[in-house]
């Protein structure tokens, strides 16, 4: 798992977001299987170097997001239906890519069809089997 | 475990305010940064909290009562300078300490000096700056304390050795034990600590937690195209703490409402509108002195 999560607390991003969706990313993507554990808060915030009640909020909002669940004195376990939990969420994270992409391009003077030429160019490349 | 209430505590020298009207509450078994340029007041701080020095006016309660005698076995405090006997062995020390508290770990505290890489057989005058930090974070961290003050306590340690403390710190927080900890280094405070305060000339500029402060404060930057552009009011929005414009930027920095803030400044004819997320080092930065700040991200044009 620790090779899975990595944190940047210098970035403006909270450390708890960081850990949300990365754990979600490992999730939709299959490196965490559903059933599977979890560290526990000690250990992942030892990992990581972070505030242990930081891992515990990120944990807390996961299992409301009932991606996580949380067993008391045996530890945190992916959840299960938490894949698909999880692949919505993940969705939602490239919508708000998206929606940054956009605003950038239109914020840097850009055309609506300069900006459709551009997402039209990057779907053929990261989809040329699909062409 | 205690709750930790600091109540308009006051402490002067003289005419000089050291400290002045500070309040702030520490929750039991979190971990508290404290942050200021030097000459803020941390120091003074400290030593009110823990009766070492006599406030001028105000109060420091835990659990709502001034401090006992007794409660010196419960608290752990890392002075800024490391106060050791110079003739003294680093082991002599450990054995003063293990005499003056009783819930005081030796094996632990030769554990924490090995890793340090500190001989304990040296005489405290043979000691390097980092190693004689070193030596007082050994004997912290072995006291079983439930609170702990930590005063720049990696300062003069390479990088190892801080993360060392900081791996410290936290395995205290994941006790329950509560850390209250100065450092100039920010980065340290980001990652270990859930809340901060800030503190200028005495007063308290700014506090709450750090990942609330980092999902709330932003630089909104609006590109006009054209000098003949009006905020129509917007600078003051109480939302909005800074405003720096120059012909055609201009850069707000708002404690609150990022987005509306944006399509506020798109609706009075921005072209662009950018929103930069700050880190902790420039959220402090701008509390002290929005200028410096100001320049920084510039500087830095982080995305």
């Amino acid at each position: 798992m620790p090779a899975v999560l990595t944190v940047d607390p210098r970035s403006g991003v909270p450390i708890y977001l960081q850990i949300i969706e990365q754990i979600k990313r490992s999730v939709a993507l299959g490196v965490l299987q559903t059933g599977e554990q979890l560290p526990t808060v000690k250990q992942l915030a030892l990992d990581l170097t972070i505030n242990p009640n930081t891992v515990a909020k990120a944990y807390r909002d996961l299992e409301r997001e009932q991606v996580i669940e949380t067993f008391a004195g045996r530890g945190s376990f992916v959840r299960n239906g938490g894949v698909s939990e999880a692949k919505t969420a993940i969705s939602d994270v490239a919508a708000k890519a998206f929606e940054t992409a956009v605003r950038d391009a239109r914020a840097l003077g850009l055309s609506k069809e300069d900006v459709r030429d551009l997402i039209e160019r990057s779907v053929e490349r990261w989809f040329p089997e699909e062409r | 475990m205690s709750t930790i209430q600091i109540s308009h505590l006051t402490k002067r020298y003289g005419r000089f305010a050291a400290v002045d009207d500070l309040s702030l509450e520490i929750p039991a078994g979190s971990v508290f940064g404290l942050l200021g340029p030097n000459g803020a007041g941390k120091t003074t701080t400290f030593k009110c909290m823990l009766d070492l020095a006599r406030p001028t006016s105000g109060t420091v309660l835990y659990d709502g009562k001034p401090l006992a005698p007794e409660a010196f076995e419960k608290i752990a405090y890392v002075p800024e300078r490391s106060v050791l006997y110079e003739w003294m062995t680093v082991a002599e020390h450990l054995e003063m300490e293990r005499r003056a508290f009783r819930a005081f770990d030796t094996k632990r505290a030769f554990e924490l000096l090995a890793g340090f890489d500190v001989d304990p057989r040296k005489t405290a005058r043979k000691l390097s700056k980092g190693m004689r930090t070193a030596v007082m974070a050994a004997i912290a961290f072995a006291r079983n304390a439930d609170i702990l003050i930590l005063d720049e306590p990696t300062s003069g340690l390479d990088p190892v050795n801080q993360r060392t403390v900081l791996s410290l710190i936290i395995n205290e927080a994941a006790k329950g034990h509560s850390v209250i900890f100065s450092s100039h280094q920010v980065g340290q405070v980001e990652r270990a600590a859930e809340r901060i305060a800030v503190m200028d000339r005495g007063r308290m500029v700014l506090s709450g937690e750090i990942d609330e402060l980092k999902a709330d404060r932003k630089i909104v930057e609006g590109i006009f195209p054209s000098e003949s552009y009006a905020l129509d009011g917007l600078a003051s929005d109480p939302r909005v703490a800074h405003v720096e414009c120059t012909e055609r930027i201009c850069r707000v920095l708002v404690l609150s409402g990022a987005d509306e803030i944006g399509n506020a400044l798109a609706q009075r004819g921005a072209a662009g509108v950018r929103i930069v997320d700050l880190n902790l080092e420039d959220i402090f930065l701008y509390a002290v002195s929005p200028k410096t700040a100001d320049a920084d991200v510039v500087a830095g044009a982080r995305q």
